[in-house]
C-alpha cells in the first residue's frame, strides 16, 4: 500500500515538474542496504505537495549529479518541488543573496566560519534544541559537531544553526600497495614509524613524499591541513580549539613547533619529489600522479579523501591505490584525532519545506543513498555502513566513526582573512625558506590588525 | 629596412598573442592524464611512456588452468614496447623478447608488439603487475567536446546567454546615442560637468553596486508583486554598467564631426532630431559598432552579474556558469575548460567578424579627441 502510494507520489512529482526528470536510481523496497521503512515513515509524515524549496550548495559537476539523485527521493517522498543550484563563487553569492533579501530556502556550506557570520547577522534560522539533541546522540563525536554547527545569533543566544551532511576525511596517507610490497615497506602504525619509513625511502635513493600546495587562488591550503594535523598530534585538543579562535596566539611555541614538524617532511630536499622548492609550485591535483608514475616519483601522499577523484583513469581503489590513517605519535597520549571537513545545511528562509528537508537529512536513507553512489562519507551512526559503494569508502567511514576526537579543518574555522588568506600565504613563505617563528609572527600580526 | 623591422615586430606580437590560443586549442583535444603528464606542444610527437600493467587474475580467467600459459597484450592501441620489467624501480630492465623470472616462481616475457605470455605453475603471477616502456603514437580525442556539447542544459544556457547579451547590448547603445548627441552638440548649463561625471563613473567598480541594486529590486519586487530576479533586471543592470563607456565613446566620435556640417543642417531648417538621425548617427556608426562588440563580448562572458541578478538555477543559468559547473566541485576537470572555451567563444567570434570592419575605425574615432 505504502509502496504504491510512494510510486504514485513519484509519478505525480514527475508530472508536476516536467523540467526535472524523476529518476529513482535504486528501486524502492528492493535493495536491503537501504532503510526503506524509515523512508516510508518519513514520506507519510511529510506530505507537502505543491510547496517549493530552493537549495543552494557547493556541489558541481559529478557531485551535483549524485546529489540530484538523492534529492529525487526527497521530492518523491514529500511532493516538494525542490530545486538545487550551485555556482563557483558560492561564498560570495550567499552573502550577496542573504544581504539583499533574496536568499534560497536552504544553504549548504562548507565553511563554519561563514555560517557563524551569517547567523550573527540574523540571516539563518536556528534548527531547534531537538535537532541539537539528535545530533549529539546520533553522530560519532557528536559533541564536536554540535559545537561546530552552533553560533550566536543577533539576539545573543547561542543555538544550533547547521546540520552536517557529507564529510571529507583529511587524516589519510595514500600509497600504492604494489610499490610498497616490491620495496618491502609496511604501513606505519605510529608517527615515529612514518618518519623512519620516510628516512628509509630517502636513504634508498627515492623520494618518499609527493606534496603539492598549488591550487590557483587558494595555493597553500594543503599545508594548512598538515599543520593542523601536527597540532592535533602534538598538543591536547583544547590547544587546537583555542588556536583556531586565537585565544592561543598563532606565534605560540606549540604552533611554531607544529609548523616545524610539517617542515621536517616538506622542507627536506631528499624527502619530497622534485625537492622542497617544487612543493609550492606543484598543483595538488597533479601531485597525485607522482604516486602512480613508473618508476614511482614518490611513495606517500597526505591528502583528503576526495583526492581519489584526481587519480589517473583506471586506478582501482583498494588494489592500485590505498590509504592508511595518518598516525599519531606513540609517545603522546592524545588518542586518535581525526581532521576532516564537510558541508553543513542551514535554513536561510524558514518554512515547512525547509524544515522537512532538515528532517530528511536526519533519516538514514538520505545518507545511504549517497554512500552507495561513492563520494560520500558520514559520521551519522544510524546509516548502514554496508551501503558504502566500496571497501575503501567503508574503511574511511570507519575511521570517522571510530574517531575519539573529530576536529574540523581549522583554516575554515578561522576568520576569512586568516584561514583563507594569511595562513595560506604564510605557508608558502615557510616552504620557501622563511623561519617558522617569523611566519607565525606575521600571521598573528595580520590577525591583530583585523580585516 | 624600417618597414621590414615593423613587419617583424608585428609578426612577433601576433605570434605572442595567438600562441596561448593555439595551446588552448591543442589542449582541448587531449585527455586529462595527458594534460597532467606533458605540455601541449608534445601532443603531435610520439611519446615515450613507462607504465604498469596488471596481469589478469587466475580467478577472472575462466577456463585457464593452473600451470597453463597466460597470454594477452599490454598495449591497448598502437605503439611499440621498448623494454619491460617486473619491479617498479627497474621497469625496463629486460629487452623485448627476454624472459624475466618472478621471485616467487613463474616467468614472463613481453615482445615488442606488446604481446605478453606468462607461464606460472605456482599461481603466483596472477594479479601481479608488470612494467613496460613503450613508444606510443600521438593520441588526440574529441571526447572533451562530446562531454561539453552533450552536457545537460547546454543548449538552454546558450539561449539564456543570448537572451542576456543581445538586449544588454542594444538598450545601452540606443540610450547612449541620444545622450552622446546631447552632450556633444546641444548647449545647456552644466554640460561639461555632466561629461566629466560620466567619465568619472567609468572608474566605479560595478561590484560595489551589486548588493544595493539587488536590495532595490527585492523591495520593488515585493511592493509591486514581480519576481526580483529576472531578465529585465539583468538588462537594466548591464545597461547601467555599460552606459558610461558607451556615452564616452559615442560623444567623442560625435564631437569629432565638423561643426560647419551641423551648422549647415541647422541653417537648412533641420531640428535636433533630424540632425541626429540623418546626419550625426550615420557618421558615427563605426563607433557604435565598436561599442556593440565590446558590450556584447563583456555581457556574453560575464558570470558574476548574471549569477547575482538571474541566479544559478538550472533554467536561468548562463553559458559561462554552465561550463564552470562542468569542472566539478574541486575544479579539477579542466580539460573540459579548454573545450568549453572554444564552444563559448563561437558567438562572440561571429559578432566580431560581422562588425570587425567597423571596430578599428570605431576605436580610433573614440580616441581621436
Amino acid at each position: 500500500m505504502m509502496t504504491r502510494l510512494t510510486c504514485a507520489v513519484a509519478l505525480m512529482a514527475a508530472m508536476s515538474a516536467p523540467a526535472v526528470a524523476e529518476n529513482l536510481i535504486f528501486a524502492p523496497d528492493e535493495d536491503a542496504r537501504f532503510d526503506w521503512a524509515g523512508y516510508e515513515a518519513f514520506a507519510a509524515s511529510h506530505r507537502l505537495e505543491g510547496e517549493r524549496l530552493s537549495i543552494f550548495g557547493p556541489w558541481r559537476g559529478q557531485d551535483r549529479a549524485l546529489f540530484e539523485n538523492v534529492l529525487a527521493y526527497f521530492r518523491a517522498a514529500t511532493g516538494v518541488e525542490a530545486v538545487y543550484a550551485s555556482s563557483e563563487n558560492y561564498e560570495q553569492q550567499i552573502v550577496i543573496d542573504t544581504q539583499a533579501g533574496s536568499p534560497p530556502d536552504i544553504a549548504i556550506l562548507p565553511q563554519p566560519g561563514l555560517i557563524r557570520e551569517l547567523a550573527a547577522r540574523g540571516f539563518l534560522s536556528p534548527l531547534g534544541a531537538e535537532t541539537a539533541g539528535w545530533l549529539r546522540e546520533n553522530y560519532a563525536a557528536g559533541e564536536s559537531w554540535v559545537g561546530l554547527g552552533s553560533a550566536t545569533g543577533p539576539d545573543g543566544i547561542t543555538a544550533l544553526y547547521a546540520l552536517p551532511y557529507r564529510s571529507d576525511l583529511k587524516s589519510l596517507v595514500w600509497y600504492v600497495p604494489d610499490n610498497f610490497a616490491d620495496a618491502g615497506y609496511v604501513v606505519p602504525e605510529t608517527m615515529e614509524d612514518l618518519k623512519s619509513l620516510t628516512e628509509r625511502i630517502a636513504a634508498e635513493g627515492a623520494s618518499p613524499w609527493c606534496i603539492g600546495l598549488g591550487s590557483g587562488g587558494a595555493t597553500g591550503w594543503p599545508a594548512t591541513d598538515w599543520v593542523e594535523e601536527m597540532v592535533l598530534r602534538t598538543q591536547p585538543v583544547e590547544v587546537y580549539d583555542r588556536w583556531v579562535t586565537n585565544a592561543l596566539r598563532f606565534d605560540d611555541p606549540a604552533i611554531v613547533a607544529a609548523i616545524e614538524d610539517f617542515g621536517w617532511f616538506a622542507r627536506d630536499h631528499a624527502f619530497v619529489d622534485g625537492g622542497a622548492t617544487a612543493v609550492a609550485t606543484t598543483d595538488f591535483r597533479d601531485s597525485a600522479a607522482g604516486l602512480f608514475a613508473v618508476p614511482p616519483k614518490c611513495y606517500l601522499m597526505h591528502q583528503a579523501s576526495f583526492i581519489a577523484s584526481f587519480f589517473p583513469e583506471g586506478v582501482e581503489l583498494g588494489r592500485d591505490a590505498d590509504f592508511f590513517y595518518f598516525p599519531p605519535y606513540a609517545d603522546t597520549d592524545l588518542g586518535r584525532p581525526v581532521l576532516g571537513s564537510g558541508t553543513l545545511a542551514t535554513i536561510t528562509r524558514d518554512g515547512r519545506a525547509a524544515r522537512a528537508f532538515i528532517d530528511w537529512l536526519k533519516t538514514p536513507i538520505a545518507h545511504e543513498l549517497w554512500m552507495a553512489q561513492t563520494g560520500f562519507l558520514t559520521g551519522f551512526k544510524g546509516a548502514n555502513p554496508g551501503a558504502y559503494a566500496n571497501e575503501t569508502l567503508r574503511r574511511q567511514g570507519e575511521i570517522l566513526l571510530n574517531a575519539t576526537t573529530f576536529r574540523f579543518d581549522g583554516s575554515d574555522l578561522m576568520p576569512g582573512w586568516i584561514g583563507t588568506g594569511a595562513f595560506w600565504t604564510g605557508m608558502i613563505d615557510y616552504v620557501g625558506g622563511k623561519p617558522a617563528a617569523e611566519v607565525a609572527r606575521a600571521i598573528q600580526a595580520e590577525w591583530d590588525n583585523g580585516e | 629596412m624600417r618597414g621590414r623591422a615593423v613587419d617583424l615586430a608585428v609578426a612577433l606580437f601576433v605570434l605572442i598573442c595567438t600562441l596561448p590560443v593555439v595551446g588552448l586549442f591543442v589542449t582541448s583535444f587531449r585527455d586529462k592524464d595527458q594534460i597532467a603528464a606533458s605540455g601541449w606542444w608534445t601532443a603531435f610527437s610520439p611519446v615515450e611512456e613507462t607504465r604498469a600493467f596488471r596481469l589478469p587474475d587466475r580467478g577472472e580467467e575462466t577456463g585457464v588452468l593452473l600451470g597453463a600459459t597466460l597470454t594477452g597484450s599490454v598495449l591497448a592501441g598502437d605503439g611499440r614496447v621498448t623494454g619491460f620489467g617486473i619491479t617498479p624501480r627497474a621497469p625496463v630492465a629486460f629487452a623485448p623478447g627476454e624472459v624475466a623470472r618472478f621471485s616467487g616462481g613463474g616467468t614472463v616475457t613481453v615482445s615488442a608488439d606488446g604481446a605478453f605470455s606468462v607461464s606460472d605453475r605456482s599461481g603466483h603471477a596472477g594479479g601481479r603487475r608488470i612494467y613496460y616502456g613503450a613508444r606510443l603514437s600521438p593520441r588526440l580525442t574529441l571526447g572533451n567536446y562530446v562531454t561539453v556539447l552533450g552536457a545537460e542544459g547546454l543548449g538552454r544556457s546558450f539561449l539564456n546567454s543570448a537572451a542576456v547579451a543581445i538586449p544588454s547590448t542594444v538598450i545601452p547603445a540606443v540610450i547612449a546615442c541620444f545622450a552622446a548627441y546631447a552632450l556633444a552638440w546641444m548647449r545647456f548649463p552644466g554640460r561639461a560637468l555632466l561629461v566629466s561625471a560620466v567619465v568619472v563613473l567609468m572608474a566605479v567598480p560595478l561590484q560595489m553596486a551589486l548588493i544595493p541594486l539587488l536590495t532595490l529590486y527585492n523591495s520593488a519586487g515585493q511592493a509591486f508583486g514581480f519576481e526580483a530576479k529576472s531578465y529585465v533586471g539583468l538588462w537594466l543592470a548591464h545597461t547601467g554598467f555599460g552606459l558610461p563607456l558607451a556615452i564616452f565613446i559615442l560623444r567623442n566620435a560625435m564631437s569629432a564631426l565638423p561643426g560647419a556640417m551641423i551648422e549647415a543642417a541647422r541653417m537648412d531648417g533641420a531640428g535636433d532630431f533630424v540632425i541626429f538621425s540623418r546626419v550625426v548617427l550615420p557618421l558615427t556608426l563605426p563607433a557604435l559598432a565598436g561599442f556593440a562588440v565590446f558590450q556584447f563580448i563583456w555581457t556574453w562572458n560575464d558570470l558574476l552579474v548574471a549569477l547575482v541578478f538571474l541566479g544559478p538555477q538550472d533554467d536561468t543559468l548562463v553559458l559561462t556558469g554552465r561550463l564552470l559547473n562542468l569542472l566539478g566541485s574541486h575544479g579539477g576537470d579542466w580539460q573540459l575548460l579548454a573545450a568549453g572555451a572554444f564552444v563559448s567563444i563561437a558567438a562572440p567570434l561571429c559578432v566580431f567578424f560581422a562588425l570587425q570592419r567597423y571596430l578599428v575605425r570605431g576605436l580610433l574615432a573614440g580616441v581621436s579627441r
